[in-house]
């Protein structure tokens, strides 16, 4: 395949000082909103070393999900590097690199071409200096092993024996892919980079940084949402040993709670400085606080759900196709269901921290982030520095899972290091983690459908109601937003079809997740859908694939269309590896949801069992994922694996509730994760075929909560239409 | 602050640290032993797991008073090249996904398998139970420790 490249000014080769020949680049994603850059700066992401290694720059966080190994699987393939002498190295934080975060399962659908053009065009010119120095034919030249081949011959010469001469060859004009059928390093399960380090301790991630003159600090926020301090006394806990010192972190001096879109400021709250991270954690609990609510709603879980199931009747439209109304009029059945999803934590892993060494106008960040991008935009406003003064580490990172693409945290380490003018690692406890996240919105949903008197759906109209994200804290004043968007499913599907949104105000403090929207509105969607097959007495999946119709192209919105064959398709998948069509136990049940998410279609079937209390054990989940080219099979499917768990998790036991203003929940204990033996096998199926790949972080999780809901019917005749599950069930 | 000399890795070390700093603290600030991880400080993930007298302790929940009468064997003391059956297994499955609470899951199975070398899959999630994976790599580490299990039964 031949492109010809609109810019190829964005990479240029240079020989190190160590003879290395150095590829730096200035990549420019294909976002809409990018402007081409006036000057172009370069940095390096591949470097070939005289000694035959190849170094590549891994550019965006790693979080779980890989992408420390998969981008430059892609690099090294067009390179035509041999993997067994390729070092990956993450880079920094660093504008050259272009939309270098972790978020919506966008890593390898904005890159894949932005590596495959660096690589090849590298390869290219690497081709060409072998002809020239062979002289032989470009035509016959291929790259391999870090090798420029020539297949007739058998000569070849290896890359580092070709560095002077390509550092001296024009940069193509056009560049040509290598076909899929010769790839050797995508489509391979490679083992990810740092496995060895994971394994044995080694892997440095933030909240394990040491800094020579380094003290540790926690914090204790107000844990009511938006609260103030009024006054704290602090003489006991500076009696603790290893305290160095206490203080006031109060956002009203620092811009106050938002300091830029995506950068909330800290939360109000007094921090412990101390010699170890012990000492601090002892004696934040032994600080008295008076803290000041009177700005707070005091709101309370249960109130806040009446607000949203009573703004289900004031709503804005937010997507209307022929006439809802006529439908029901003309409709053989009117049917209506109305769901409900609680607000979710992250609980990741590794809880929020950061280390910040902020000395002489300079602000060395280690960050376990998803955005470094807001987090130098938050830092410049925060103290007025220029980016010059800023450089952003980015260690690995124990889960993000959206999460971390809010920077508050780092905030405060930057703002303790400037105050104690000493590198400070800040750990929050887990306890601050859980009570001062960003927590995925709860919502209520109603759908009504109309149904003709074959039981197909004529009109459908989808209401939520709920608080937005993007009014969340202090962004009140911005445009409502919408948890309900005009391109969700079935848009397109259905002839009549409306989408409605009710907006309500809360303190609660909301943001991304995990396929935030997608996790709540699946599971009133494809809840909904298993009970109008059950209404027409079909098997859901046939009633699925009849509700979607013939293979076809179906206009969404704009230019964006469904391709329902790549639907269907992981349907009929599923369906034979689950066993769908045979018959199971008294006790047991299948439920079943598919779903596109991120460009890529996946059809999931959960198989539980339930005791006699109604006591659910998932048996088994199927997945058929048609996600394009699987670049990395071993990391794609640890991402089906995962997701899959994280719905499953959040269906059974997800829920964060808000009393007086503050949340209820604060560890594991309360918080709960499903444990190893709760977790069932898991088996995917990938379709292959030769389309770019698309998303995977995302798009298994949504459909994973209403398979389970709907098998939870299938083997019970109980309905759940309010998660999580755990509150159905009789002890 | 009193002074403790405990035995990491079979390494005696010596800090001063109160009575009640949790084991974890002092292997993560005092000694530099990192791999070890916070990630709730009550016992309830098994992040901060480490074996002592035998047995898959939580490091969080057990102050250095307490830790003095034997070794401390911590990730980086599992074996010296990475050569432990389940670090070879985790390897060949390739079972972490963020890794944060991977040191602890390979310290409880390590334990397990020094116990019982061949365990039965219920066998292995009962004692698996107190290490909680957010990312879900939990049917991984199953198959990891059955893989480690055919290695050591041969
Ligand atoms: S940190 Fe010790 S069990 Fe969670
Ligand atoms: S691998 Fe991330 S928590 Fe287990």
């Amino acid at each position: 395949m031949k492109n010809t490249l609109k810019r190829r000014n964005f990479i240029k080769l240079t020989v190190s000082a160590s003879g290395a020949l150095v590829i730096g680049v200035h990549l420019q994603s294909c976002m809409p909103k990018k402007k081409i850059p006036e000057v172009y700066e370069f940095s390096p992401l591949i470097k070939i070393d005289t000694d035959g290694w190849v170094s590549l720059i891994a550019k965006n966080p790693e979080i779980g999900q890989g992408i420390k190994t998969a981008l430059p699987m892609i690099l090294a393939e067009e390179l035509g590097a041999n993997w067994n002498k390729v070092k990956v190295v993450q880079a920094d934080y660093n504008k050259v690199y272009d939309e270098q975060w972790a978020g919506g399962s966008y890593a390898i659908i904005l890159n894949w071409d932005l590596m495959r053009t660096a690589g090849a065009m590298v390869r290219q010119v690497l081709v060409r200096a072998a002809s020239q120095k062979m002289n032989l034919p470009i035509e016959e030249l291929t790259a391999k092993n870090s090798n420029i081949v020539h297949v007739k011959s058998g000569d070849s010469l290896p890359f580092e024996k070709l560095i002077v001469e390509a550092s001296q060859i024009p940069l193509p004009e056009e560049v040509e892919f290598k076909s899929m059928d010769s790839f050797e390093i995508v489509g391979k399960s490679i083992p990810q980079v740092d496995l060895d380090k994971v394994v044995s301790g080694g892997v440095e991630y933030a909240i394990d940084v040491k800094l020579p003159e380094m003290v540790y600090a926690t914090v204790l926020k107000n844990p009511v949402f938006e609260g103030g301090i009024t006054s704290y006394e602090d003489n006991e806990a500076r009696l603790v040993n290893g305290v160095v010192d206490i203080i006031e972190l109060n956002n009203a001096a620092y811009g106050g709670r938002l300091i830029a879109p995506n950068s909330p400021n800290f939360v109000n709250g007094i921090a412990v400085i101390g010699k170890s991270t012990w000492a601090t954690f002892k004696a934040v609990k032994k600080l008295k606080v008076v803290w000041d609510n009177s700005s707070s709603r005091k709101e309370n879980t249960d109130e806040i759900f009446v607000r949203f199931h009573d703004q289900l009747s004031n709503t804005s439209i937010e997507r209307k196709d022929g006439d809802i109304k006529k439908a029901k009029r003309s409709a053989a059945l009117n049917y209506e269901a109305v769901y409900e999803v609680p607000f979710l934590a992250h609980a990741t892993m590794e809880p929020m921290n950061c280390t910040v060494d902020f000395r002489d106008d300079f602000c060395e960040v280690w960050a376990p982030t998803q955005n470094p991008e807001a987090l130098q935009e938050g830092l410049m406003k925060l103290f007025g520095l220029k980016p010059e003064q800023i450089k952003i580490h980015l260690p690995r990172i124990g889960g993000g899972f959206g999460r971390r693409y809010y920077v508050d945290y780092a905030m405060d380490a930057a703002i303790l290091s400037q105050k104690t003018g000493k590198p400070v690692k800040l750990t929050w406890t887990r306890e601050e983690d859980i009570r001062h996240d960003w927590y995925r919105p709860g919502s209520v949903q109603k759908i009504a459908a109309s149904l003709d008197k074959e039981g197909m759906v004529i009109g459908w109209q989808h209401i939520l109601a709920n608080a937005s994200r993007k009014t969340s804290l202090g962004r009140e004043g911005g445009p409502a937003g919408t948890e309900i968007d005009e391109y969700d499913f079935p848009a397109g599907f259905v002839p009549n079809l409306q989408f409605e949104y009710g907006h309500v105000l809360s303190d609660v403090p909301l943001g991304q997740w995990r396929a935030v929207a997608a996790s709540a509105n699946a599971f009133a969607v494809h809840c909904f859908l298993d009970e109008l097959a059950f209404i027409n007495k079909m098997d859901p999946i046939d009633y699925f694939l009849e509700f979607l119709g013939p293979k076809r192209m179906v206009p969404v919105v704009g230019d964006y269309e469904f391709d329902v064959e790549r639907l269907i398709t992981v349907v009929e998948k599923v369906r034979q590896n689950s066993n769908w069509d045979t018959a199971l136990p008294k006790g047991q049940g299948r439920g079943f949801a598919a779903r596109k998410g991120a460009g890529s279609f996946i059809a999931e079937v959960v198989t539980i069992d339930t005791d006699e209390n109604g006591k659910v054990k998932i048996l088994r989940v199927d997945a058929a994922v048609d996600c394009g080219i699987v670049v990395n099979p071993s990391g794609a499917k640890a991402q089906v694996e995962g997701g899959i768990l994280e719905g499953l998790c959040a269906a059974l036991y997800g829920e964060i509730t808000v009393k007086d203003g503050a949340t209820v929940q604060s560890n594991f204990h309360d918080y709960q994760w499903m444990r190893m033996g709760e977790m069932p096998e898991i088996n995917v199926e990938f379709i292959k075929n030769e389309l770019p790949p698309r998303g995977l972080g995302e798009p298994p999780l949504p459909p994973a909560i209403p398979a389970l809901a709907n098998a939870i019917y299938a083997a019970t005749g109980k309905r759940i239409r309010k998660l999580p599950i755990v509150n159905h069930l009789v002890d | 602050m009193p002074s403790y000399t405990i035995r990491v890795n079979n390494a005696e070390k010596t800090v001063s640290v109160d009575a009640d700093t949790p084991l974890l603290w002092v292997l993560r600030d005092e000694l530099g032993l990192t791999g070890t991880k916070y990630a709730c400080g009550k016992g309830l993930c098994g992040s901060c797991t480490v074996q002592y007298k035998g047995n898959a302790i939580r490091s969080c929940t057990l102050p250095i008073s307490s830790a003095l009468e034997a070794n401390i064997t911590t990730i980086e003391g599992l074996s010296p090249d990475q050569n432990h059956p389940v670090q070879q297994a985790w390897m060949e499955l390739d079972v972490p996904q963020c890794g944060y609470c991977q040191s602890g899951q390979l310290i409880s199975a390590a334990t397990l398998l020094s116990k019982n070398n061949n365990p039965t899959e219920d066998e292995i999630n009962a004692a698996m139970s107190g290490n909680i994976c957010r990312c879900g790599t939990y049917t991984r580490i199953r198959k990891a420790i059955q893989l480690a299990s055919s290695k050591l039964d041969k």
